[in-house]
């Protein structure tokens, strides 16, 4: 899935994240992740998103997370739904999203 | 409970009757109501106003919440709807002025500082790689050099003033940066200012021509240097801006030296022009200090040279004495995109 | 026989309660799509539901998602999602005939067929909230063998019916005929939202009053009223006592391949004993009512 324009998903609230995806200038893929609970957990974090962006096939992009202590689950809606807006993806594959 | 809030959203162009109690809220909070915001958040309970954020462009200011609603869930949700309202109007990279002490809580809404003036201001964006990258990419651009120069110019429309200062500096230094300012609200648009730049400084082997962005001269960084009509000049902005260039700019490209020209004519560039040496050579500060070096005005025919004494010209549509303060570049542009008549013969003007 | 009287409502927009939710403990979970997610969400919500009915937290507990209707543009892809994510049961708004389960019906078929689920896996409730819905509710609540139940929401209703909420006099023939066409069809009947989380002594009033008409119970909004619910729903103390004899006492009739049960020398048939096994159920999921 390539990202085409800058989204936003998520909010900044207490067990939820915001997601921000914009394509890279120069086609890498870079992941900036913040969150309040990085030292037990960042590691955790950055293999949920690195494995739901794997999953969408995301091979470029600047993805910048801020992390407010949120679920596994709702990292991976989250990032998906950011993704999903940044592609402008109108038909979901829901296989990929799993 | 958030659920007895009312979350709205007003346009102080099409809703100026909402603007009353906006301006009441920021002047109990000791804001003034700014009047670039294109949009303004606002929290309602109970038929009153208890919270605003305006949107100006992608800059979050006039944030205010009445004192007895302060803390962080109101705060949060208010930074989060103008986050969203900002997304939707297509801004994703904000920036946001608030008081130092204010700097904590919008840290944990996704802004990390980008400048500080103590006491005074604070510069954030919402991104914890914006500058970073950009410089990365300036770094890039950095050449071999020991002595090296830095220009801002805005070049509205770029004159003779500018070929002759930028050929001082370039004489001076081995390596030459000249930025051209890329906010688009000047009477010449960017692109063409960027253009007339590149065409005129043509031939001076030791410089490149940067591109501006929103970290220099940008309405972001430096809000009053677009409001020259109404001589306002802001210290605090001059400040934010001088920083940034301090801090990040001027390291990312080995840059020692700014030269600028003198200014007698406009007070807020002569002001930004005083600030300079303050903030950028004084000023104690983590970053080395930077030379400012200010250089006489050109003057053909008794007069200094200036962009603003071409636009007078322009006005007047007399090509004859823009001709001698112009490169052809300049000139030609000027003839085939402003004037009045059909465009003259461009050899007339030899 | 599985118990229903609180239907916990979450915004499917709030990663904060769908992350924490199961801990009050409510019968079912129903996470919403329709009404509770603003138009800008409505993506992102579903995705957020989508995952959250796949955390293992939620596995001991009844599932529901209240989709937007199908003839919306996020109806169908929030049943795709729902269904995919192994919902249990599928609620669908503002249901004004037949024709609309049936529809419904046929999609999630679609849906199970296509990500491998077991083939009707997925349950039905619908919520009526029209006039013509009230009118219709024997055929809506007999439209398929999915259904599990069926429910009125009284906000749009109200607003039907050119009125407003009040002390329930405008409920009372909508409430009587969702939930006899409910008890004919032999599934469950739910009532309406008490709008008021503030307004304790109103709430009880209400639970008292649908409790007693025979609703199986109420969707709720706020978690403090789940308990306040099922303490409401919980049997006496004399009619566990009681409760426990039935049971008792057909126990003994089977054993003995007696086809009369009685006790105390009278006849028990089948109604009193269904009634008796709902009472001790009740009152194991939250106690005997003080």
């Amino acid at each position: 899935m390539k990202i085409i324009k800058p989204a936003l998903a998520g909010t900044l609230e207490s067990s939820d994240l915001q997601v921000k995806v914009a394509p890279s200038p120069d086609d890498t893929l870079e992941v900036v992740l913040s969150s309040e609970v990085i030292k037990q957990f960042g590691q955790q974090i950055r293999r949920v998103v690195d494995d739901t962006l794997a999953r969408l096939e995301v091979k470029a992009g600047l993805i910048i997370i801020e992390d407010k202590g949120a679920l596994d689950c709702a990292i991976r809606a989250r990032v998906q739904a950011a993704v999903l807006r940044g592609a402008a993806c109108e038909h979901i594959d829901w296989e990929k999203l799993s | 409970m958030s659920e007895t809030m009312e979350f709205d959203t007003v346009s102080p162009a099409s809703q100026p009757e909402a603007l009353a109690a906006i301006r009441q809220l920021l002047a109990d909070c000791q804001l003034e109501l700014d009047s670039k915001i294109d949009v303004f958040v606002v929290v309602y309970r109970q038929g009153s106003l208890i919270a605003c954020a305006g949107l100006s462009g992608n800059i979050i200011k006039c944030v205010a919440i009445a004192p007895q609603w302060r803390g962080e869930s109101l705060s949060l949700q208010l930074v989060n709807e103008v986050v969203q309202i900002a997304a939707e109007r297509g801004h994703f990279h904000l920036f946001l002025y608030t008081k130092p002490e204010n700097q904590r809580f919008f840290t944990g809404c996704g802004f990390y500082t980008l400048v500080e003036v103590p006491g005074h201001v604070v510069l954030m964006e919402n991104t914890p790689v914006g500058i970073q990258h950009y410089c990365q990419r300036l770094r890039m651009l950095r050449q071999p050099s020991n002595k090296t120069g830095c220009i801002v110019m805005n070049a509205n429309p770029f004159t003779l003033g500018h070929r002759y200062l930028a050929e001082q500096a370039a004489a001076a230094c081995d390596w030459l940066h000249v930025f051209v300012v890329r906010e688009d609200v000047s009477f010449f648009p960017y692109a063409q200012r960027y253009e007339l730049v590149t065409q005129g400084l043509g031939g001076i082997p030791n410089l490149t021509v940067h591109h501006g962005s929103e970290y220099m001269i940008s309405r972001a960084t430096f809000p009053s240097y677009f409001l020259k009509d109404k001589g306002i000049v802001d210290s605090c902005h001059t400040a934010i801006d001088l920083l940034l260039f301090r801090d990040y700019i001027a390291p990312a490209l080995g840059i020692s030296h700014r030269f600028i020209g003198t200014e007698p004519f406009c007070p807020v560039t002569n002001k930004y022009n005083e600030d300079m040496k303050q903030w950028l050579q004084h000023a104690h500060c983590p970053a080395p200090a930077i030379e400012v070096v200010e250089l006489s005005r050109h003057v053909r025919n008794g007069q200094p040279v200036s962009a603003s004494r071409v636009r007078r010209l322009l006005s007047r549509q007399d090509f004859n004495a823009i001709q001698a303060l112009v490169p052809p570049s300049t000139l030609q542009l000027l003839l085939s995109e402003y004037a009045a008549e059909p465009a003259p013969a461009l050899e007339r003007y030899g | 026989m599985t118990l229903r009287r609180s239907m916990l409502f979450l915004p499917g927009a709030n990663a904060a309660m769908l992350s924490t939710a199961f801990v009050y403990k409510p019968d079912s979970i129903m996470f919403d799509l329709e009404d509770a997610v603003s138009l800008r969400e409505k993506d992102s919500a579903r995705l957020l539901v989508f995952h959250a009915l796949q955390n293992p937290a939620y596995r001991e507990i009844e599932t529901v998602v209240r989709i937007n209707p199908l003839h919306t543009p996020f109806g169908m892809q929030d049943l795709e999602a729902a269904v995919r994510a192994g919902v249990d049961v599928i609620r669908l708004p503002k249901t004004d005939s037949a024709a609309d389960v049936q529809q419904l019906e046929a999609e999630v078929a679609r849906i199970e067929k296509a990500c491998g689920r077991e083939a009707g896996s997925t349950r039905l409730m619908a919520a009526i909230e029209s006039a013509s819905g009230v009118i219709n509710a024997v055929s809506i609540a007999t439209a398929s063998p999915r259904l599990i139940g069926i429910a009125l929401a009284g906000f749009d209703y109200v607003m039907d019916m050119q009125t407003e909420r009040g002390d329930g006099t405008e409920l009372f023939y909508a409430r009587c005929a969702v939930l006899h066409a409910a008890r004919a069809a032999g599934i469950d009947a739910f009532d309406v939202v008490y709008p008021d989380v503030n307004d304790e002594a109103g709430f009880l009033k209400e639970v008292e009053l649908i409790r007693r008409l025979g609703f199986n119970g109420k969707s709720l909004i706020n978690p403090r009223q789940i308990e306040l619910l099922h303490q409401a729903y919980a049997p006496s103390a004399e009619d566990v006592d009681y409760a426990r004899r039935v049971i008792a006492a057909a126990e003994a009739a089977e054993k003995a391949g007696l086809g009369v049960i009685a006790l105390n020398g009278k006849m028990i048939d089948a109604p009193i004993v269904n009634h008796a096994r709902r009472t001790l159920q009740r009152a194991e999921a939250s106690g005997i009512r003080h």
